[in-house]
């Protein structure tokens, strides 16, 4: 039986039209999968209904190691400090991984 | 000529609009899912590409049509290019540039709606004019972003005499110019609207005729639902437009008059029939509240989405499908 791993959670929420700058970001940092949601809410800028691109959410999740994330939060920093809203939320978790460990196998 | 400026309200079109505002504003639990009015939005797209491309091929390329298409290109950079100063008198160089760029693009729907009142009043159009909706809908992005930019390195260079010469969060190295253009003519709806628009003029008539049962007997009543959905949308943004400065309001009420007149002029100047007239007026009046907020939301996004935004959506899209359209039809008797 594999052992339970720690890693993070990324989950993101951004607006539809910053989904690929954000997507730029995770693919640039080497992140190899992330899992996409279209999401519909309220914001500061009212409801996001989902009904047109101009006011759908998307709801962004990534699993990666701590190293992976720390270097991600500078990113999504700068892209803060340059204005676009994204709510960038971290929480623990616990993963079975997809690779056996070697000593595991026998 | 029928120049009833109330008679549009009696067309279904308009009227499931308004149930959809009123919907909305008694809070009425009607909901349309999400994809369906994706898919109808497709769909009036595709309808109207390939009509328009089978009446070009009917009609053939006339030098009326770049006639037509030169003021549509021409107001598309004259309104952001006139709008802009008007805006910097009440707020940022931010919301202004989004705001103008709003304004200089175009509305799909608003030209479609305008495309059933033409035909509902028997006054015939250009196919040509899907070419002007797609003509029209990056300048003003283009200028937007360009105007922004200054405001930008204006900030910048403050900012680094100011407070902090290191700064490693400089503001540049947002959208380029080419990333506009790119994000503006590979938007999905572009990408449809001018490959039905190609499609029905490689087909002509006889390929329409079969495409017919599905982009031509079914366009009024699915336009309807869709518009009850569009109704819908702005009636949630209305309910939301408490604190918004009156100054915006007037904007969006006023300006879109304006640009019909000043087309109008230059169009009957030019010797264009009554459909084209209209038609490039209405698109010259309308405000994108689809592709344009979603391209200048990535490229200028200190501008405030709550502003330029539920302006196009909320303000001028109910004001032209209601009174705008049929108004500026009525104009076509002072020119």
């Amino acid at each position: 039986m594999r052992s339970l791993e720690p890693k993070k959670l990324l989950t993101l929420i951004t607006a539809h039209a910053f989904k690929a700058i954000v997507i730029e970001r995770l693919k640039t940092r080497g992140v190899g999968g992330y899992t996409l949601v279209d999401a519909t809410g309220v914001g500061a800028f009212g409801v996001q209904s989902g009904a047109l691109d101009s006011d759908s959410n998307v709801l962004i999740y990534v699993i990666l190691s701590e190293s992976r994330l720390n270097t991600l939060l500078k990113d999504f920093d700068d892209l803060m400090n340059r204005s676009y809203r994204v709510k960038v939320i971290v929480t623990d978790v616990m993963i079975l991984p997809r690779k056996q460990p070697a000593a595991d196998k026998q | 000529m029928n120049t009833n400026v109330f008679l549009t309200l009696l067309d279904p079109v308009v009227l499931f609009f308004v149930l959809g505002l009123t919907a909305a504003f008694v809070r009425s639990n009607l909901e349309m899912p999400a994809q369906i009015s994706k898919f109808i939005s497709l769909y009036l797209l595709m309808a109207i590409g390939i009509k328009g491309g089978v009446a070009l091929s009917v009609s053939g390329i006339q030098p009326q049509i770049l006639m037509g298409l030169g003021i549509a290109l021409l107001m598309a950079f004259l309104v952001p290019a006139y709008t802009y100063p008007i805006l910097r008198l009440r707020t940022d160089g931010y919301n202004a540039a989004a705001v103008a760029a709003t304004y200089g693009s175009v509305s799909a729907v608003t030209f479609i709606a305008a495309g059933q009142y033409l035909d509902n009043q028997g006054t015939p159009y250009g196919g040509y004019m899907a070419v002007a909706l797609v003509v029209m809908e990056a300048p003003a992005v283009i200028m937007a972003v360009s105007l922004a930019a200054i405001t930008r390195a204006k900030e910048t260079k403050i900012n680094k005499l100011s407070h902090d010469p290191d700064s490693s969060t400089s503001k540049t190295g947002h959208f380029s110019i080419k990333g506009v253009l790119h994000e503006s003519f590979t938007d999905g709806a572009i990408v449809l609207l001018m490959g039905s628009l190609l499609i029905g003029y490689i087909v002509g008539t006889e390929g329409y005729a079969v495409m017919k049962p599905f982009t031509g007997d079914l366009f009024k009543g699915l336009l309807a639902f869709f518009l009850l959905e569009m109704g819908m949308l702005v009636g949630r943004r209305v309910r939301e437009m408490r604190g918004i400065d009156p100054f915006f309001i007037a904007f969006a009420l006023i300006i879109p008059v304006l640009n019909a007149l000043v087309t109008l002029a230059l169009a009957r100047f030019s010797g264009l029939p009554d459909g084209d007239t209209v038609m490039l007026a209405v698109l010259a009046a309308s405000a994108s509240y689809i592709v344009v907020p979603a391209v200048v939301r990535a490229a200028i996004p200190e501008a405030n989405p709550g502003i330029y935004f539920t302006m196009a959506l909320a303000m001028t899209f109910p004001f032209n499908v209601i009174i705008g359209i049929p108004l500026y039809f009525h104009f076509l008797s002072i020119f």
